[in-house]
């Protein structure tokens, strides 16, 4: 009787323990608003990998990032699996601590046809490591008010057709539409998202935004000045807003048809059609950005650090969320994350007209534009080098500084800032 | 701290360390027990101060000194601590040469002093008189609810109150522009506001002239009314029997105010204005949060220690922050034995 | 002027009261104000939290906001979170920062002002130049993601002791201990039995203010934790606030019920601080 027992309990004790040594635990660093696609597509990576157990960690953008550099930096505390923004993914090509997904047993090159180029060569050393899978892109588009761009009888294609014909559309659509006195339509919400936008076109062959392919800082050159000169073009002549970005101020310009123009990734519209604007639907388009150029606004690739223990449950997911047509759609759909994952292009989903959009199939345009837009080099001083040229950028539009003492300065701080 | 055979007197005399010895009080003769009893009572009167103060000192070495210690050398080096230790690199001084010439540098340095000024100054100046009313004009029953209220935004967490006050200073829809707004087209009020108005709607936390007056505005509502405490408890510590004395004379309330209650709180003042001074000059949260880790247009809302987190967490040179941080210790040693010469020796002595 | 009323300790002329007090009064509502709009916007949706003019009254979406806020975070998980790290730092901070203001205070020991000096200059040491050093220290231990990493390194904090030292100071006669030693109690025994009841209104006050700093300490927890479940709160409300489409209902309500704790401690403590201060003070 009791050695029966013990047989029993022993037999149970056999069944029952592969099971619970084979769950493997990993958990998943994110930043909003990947957490919402994240969450929701969980279930079904779970259901195909029993065996894998993913915890979701959130924080903040700026937070996940700052963290994730002291994790790699002290060689523990990340995640198997962390989400990196485009904005620091040079720095951590640069800094390692994650793994290389070219290297087996990843072999993560086997995808490389899969993917937008441009975003792959983002995470790709100049070595040949691939330390990021790419999962969306953000295309750069120009959103606008079909409303003020009839009140003024203007035509999309005269108004991007260079800089000089956004600016002087922008003297038309400026004006004060109710008579109270004060100026209620803008051509835009900020100038610096013009300054931007042009800072990221043009670049010569090898080089990248700020520095050039042996390293150094470029930015006194002309496409710098003449991105700033632009910015100020528009600011002195009244026709922004002044509004920052993801302010609600911003919101708030959206919904009231404030600004006439926005320069985004395309994945403002997700934002402007589900709780920023919702209420001016069929009022927008989309068109390419002016001047006939491509830039890209964001993007976000999955990694393993090298901490990693439990790399290949982490692999599987990596795979899961960057590979497969069916979770990059579904994140297109939910957060209007563009894939990156060029094949999903030909889905039904690209031809449907867009009601935000007064039935403009505009996904089409956004796949063009991220088919279009081209490899440039990155640098580890990047984010460093963006932040000093903002700052530069605010001190010739707000406090009237020279554009070229401005640019000198900021030359001189990225090329002791970003050694 | 030695009583010694002076069983009838308790008057210490101000003793150093060691007992000088002599009979148990008791005057029962050392021997036997009573001789062990003692010298226990003799090694651990001695030895007791310092393992009272030794857990401070334990704890400091190991999270304290050492991280100061590693900070010194780390100011030196160009480090990236994502590339690992075994990139450091000596750099001698170029990190705080650097810093000298750094157009960044200055600008978070003016806008720290601006902002501890600007925030710093209005709360000891409230805090003192309304400490004073409240302690001596004030009944009993309502005299706490008051301070309680002073005291509320200081118990609030910096996150919190920046979420709070991220609406408030709206530029649309912020309930201050609202409330300047309404002052300034009331008639009573309007003369008040009358320059304000045509600057309305303000972008308090989107342009860069109003980034420091909103942060100092959000850090002197924050904790005005920590010092109102502090002062109320420094006031409450002055024995009644003054004012009366100085009432009988006929002296006025304000020359009471003036001539016996600010000398007699000076020790106080000399605590709560060292630790507003050295709050002030790291201020990091406030104008974190606020201006959304940037420091705003132009980094008109930068300040040294944001700055600081900056360079070493964001743009990963921890050489030139560490520098950076040895600066900042500069200013606040500075600003304190400034602070500590001007009050004089007076400040530090205990009233008796 | 006026003349001194007899008995009372009326120190201000009677007009002069009224009008200070209407000024007091003021004061108070505007410091108390965005309290009570905190807990007002908790009940709108961002579309009415953003509308002119702003809402200063109650609405109807306290529901809508606490559900959302529960399937966003695990908020009460956060919340016994903040709890514990508070609760811990304040009860050892009570304990180690008493015995060493007291050791300071009342005792002459060789090297006293060396050390007190010492302790002094370290508040005047910017925290943030420590993070990256106090990490390596706290992954060294193990203690990444834990929330002892928390409490442990301030328990006898430099801010504590300075503020015990100066008020035992004040506030015990050296005479007393003396006393005390002449009954045969021992050093550690004083502190306990003498010193500690004459200082309780200034334990309340650093009670409370170490409470309240490890319940709103931000930049450590977010060095240190790493998973949802073992944030705090500042950590868990700014998980919230993120890049885009922040549902500004759900993030006041959290915030609101965040502070809510501490304006309960306060409501009860808060007497027990400001009068024990007040009474101290009087007798010395």
């Amino acid at each position: 009787m009791q050695a029966k027992a013990r047989q029993l309990l022993l037999a149970a004790a056999l069944l029952l323990l592969p099971g619970a040594f084979a769950q493997t635990q990993i958990s998943i660093g994110l930043f909003p608003d990947l957490d919402s696609h994240v969450n929701a597509i969980l279930e079904q990576f779970q259901a195909e990998n029993p065996d894998i157990k993913v915890e979701v960690r959130v924080l903040q953008h700026g937070d996940h990032h700052t963290a994730l550099v002291t994790n790699l930096a002290t060689g523990s505390g990340a995640a198997d699996v962390v989400a990196i923004d485009v904005g620091f993914i040079a720095r951590f090509v640069a800094d390692g601590g994650l793994v290389d997904l070219n290297a087996a047993p990843y072999n993560a090159s086997q995808y490389q046809d899969l993917f937008a180029e441009y975003a792959w060569l983002q995470s790709s050393t100049t070595d040949g490591r691939l330390i990021a899978m790419p999962t969306d892109l953000g295309p750069g588009v120009m959103f606008y008010r079909r409303d003020r761009f009839e009140q003024v009888g203007a035509s999309i294609d005269d108004v991007i057709k260079d800089w000089d014909s956004y600016v002087e559309f922008g003297r038309q659509v400026t004006r004060d539409t109710d008579g109270d006195g004060k100026v209620d339509v803008f051509l835009i919400a900020d100038a610096s998202d013009v300054a931007r936008a042009i800072m990221r076109s043009n670049i010569a062959a090898g080089d990248g935004v700020f520095f050039d392919a042996a390293g150094n800082a470029v930015v006194e050159s002309d496409r710098f000045k003449e991105a700033f000169r632009v910015a100020k073009e528009i600011r002195d002549a009244g026709l922004d807003a002044r509004i920052g970005s993801w302010t609600n101020e911003w919101y708030e310009a959206f919904k009231r048809g404030t600004v006439a123009t926005q320069l985004s990734g395309a994945w403002l519209l997700g934002h402007l059609q589900n709780w920023m604007a919702p209420e001016t639907a069929g009022l927008w388009g989309a068109s390419d950005l002016p001047n006939g150029i491509y830039g890209s606004w964001g993007g976000s690739f999955y990694g393993i650090p090298e901490q990693s223990q439990n790399k290949e449950a982490a692999w599987k997911l990596v795979q899961f969320l960057t590979t497969r047509p069916d979770v990059q759609l579904a994140a297109f759909e939910r957060i209007g994350a563009f894939p990156a994952v060029t094949s999903t292009y030909g889905d039904p989903l690209f031809d449907e007209e867009i009601p935000f959009l007064a039935n403009q199939k505009a996904r089409q345009l956004f796949a063009r534009v991220a088919q279009n837009i081209e490899g440039r080099a990155t640098n580890p001083g990047d984010q460093i080098a963006e932040e000093i040229v903002n700052s530069a950028l605010s001190q010739v539009l707000d406090e009237g500084r020279s554009i070229d003492e401005a640019l000198a300065e900021a030359q001189r701080l990225i090329s002791r800032r970003a050694r | 701290m030695t009583t010694g055979s002076r069983t009838t007197t308790r008057r210490p005399s101000p003793a150093k360390g060691a007992p000088a010895g002599g009979a148990p009080v008791n005057g029962t003769p050392v021997n036997g027990v009573y001789a062990r009893t003692f010298r226990w009572h003799r090694w651990q009167r001695r030895w007791a101060p310092y393992l009272f103060v030794s857990p401070f000192f334990i704890l400091f070495a190991v999270f304290g000194l050492f991280p100061t210690l590693f900070s010194i050398y780390l100011s030196f080096q160009s480090w990236n601590p994502v590339q690992g230790l075994g990139s450091m690199k000596w750099v001698g001084v170029e990190n705080y040469q650097f810093l000298l010439t750094d157009p960044w540098f200055w600008k978070s340095l003016r806008n720290t002093i601006w902002i501890a000024l600007a925030s710093g100054i209005p709360q000891h100046v409230i805090a003192i008189p309304l400490a004073f009313v409240l302690v001596s004009g004030v009944r009993g029953a309502l005299r706490h609810p008051l301070t309680a209220a002073y005291f509320l935004p200081y118990i609030t967490s910096t996150v919190a109150v920046a979420i709070v006050f991220n609406t408030i200073f709206g530029t649309q829809f912020g309930l201050l522009n609202w409330a300047i707004d309404g002052l300034a087209s009331w008639p009573v009020t309007a003369w008040l506001f009358s320059g304000i108005k045509e600057s309305l709607p303000i972008n308090w936390l989107g342009r860069a002239p109003y980034i420091k007056p909103a942060i100092s505005i959000l850090v002197a509502w924050k904790y005005f009314g920590f010092n109102v405490v502090l002062y109320s408890a420094g006031l409450a510590t002055i024995p009644r029997e003054y004012h009366e004395a100085a009432m009988v004379d006929g002296a006025s309330p304000l020359q009471r105010f003036w001539h016996i209650t600010l000398p007699l709180l000076r020790p106080m003042m000399f605590f709560a204005v060292t630790l507003t001074i050295i709050g002030n000059l790291q201020l990091f949260d406030e104008p974190f949060i606020l201006t959304n880790r940037t420091g705003g247009p132009s980094e008109s809302g930068l300040t040294l220690a944001m700055y600081l987190y900056r360079t070493g967490f964001e743009w990963l040179d921890m050489g030139t922050a560490a520098a950076m941080a040895w600066v900042l210790f500069l200013v606040i040693g500075t600003a304190t034995i400034v602070h500590f010469l001007l009050s004089g020796r007076r400040g530090l002595e205990r009233r008796e | 002027m006026s003349t001194p009323r007899s008995a009372t300790n009326k120190a201000m002329p009677r007009a002069g009261r009224a009008l200070a007090l209407l000024l007091l009064a003021a004061l108070a509502l505007l410091t108390v104000f965005p309290f009570y709009w905190m807990f007002v916007l908790a009940t709108h949706t961002r579309e009415t939290i953003f509308a002119a003019p702003p809402p200063l009254l109650f609405g109807d979406a306290l529901q809508r906001n606490y559900e959302g806020l529960v399937a966003t975070l695990p908020f009460w998980r956060n919340m016994w979170n903040s709890v514990y790290v508070a609760g811990m730092a304040t009860v050892t901070t009570l304990f180690f920062c008493s015995l060493a203001g007291f050791a300071f205070a009342l005792y002459e020991f060789r090297g006293r002002n060396l050390l007190f000096g010492f302790l002094v200059a370290s508040l005047t040491f910017p925290q943030l130049l420590n993070i990256i050093p106090y990490y390596l220290i706290i992954d060294f231990l193990g203690w990444l993601d834990t929330p002892r990493a928390l409490w442990f390194p301030g328990m006898a904090s430099a801010f504590g002791i300075f503020l015990m030292r100066q008020y035992i100071a004040s506030a015990i006669n050296r005479d007393l201990l003396d006393a005390a030693r002449i009954d045969g109690a021992t050093e550690f025994r004083i502190y306990w039995s003498v010193a500690l009841p004459l200082i309780r209104p200034a334990l309340a006050t650093l009670a409370l203010l170490t409470f309240i700093g490890q319940w709103n300490n931000f930049l450590g927890p977010l060095v240190i934790l790493r998973s949802r479940t073992t944030f705090t709160l500042p950590l868990a409300l700014r998980s919230l606030q993120g890049l885009i489409n922040t549902d500004w209902g759900v993030v006041i309500l959290g915030t609101a019920l965040a502070v809510v704790p501490l304006l309960v401690l306060f409501f009860f403590a808060s007497r027990q601080v400001i009068e024990g201060l007040t009474a101290g003070a009087v007798k010395g």
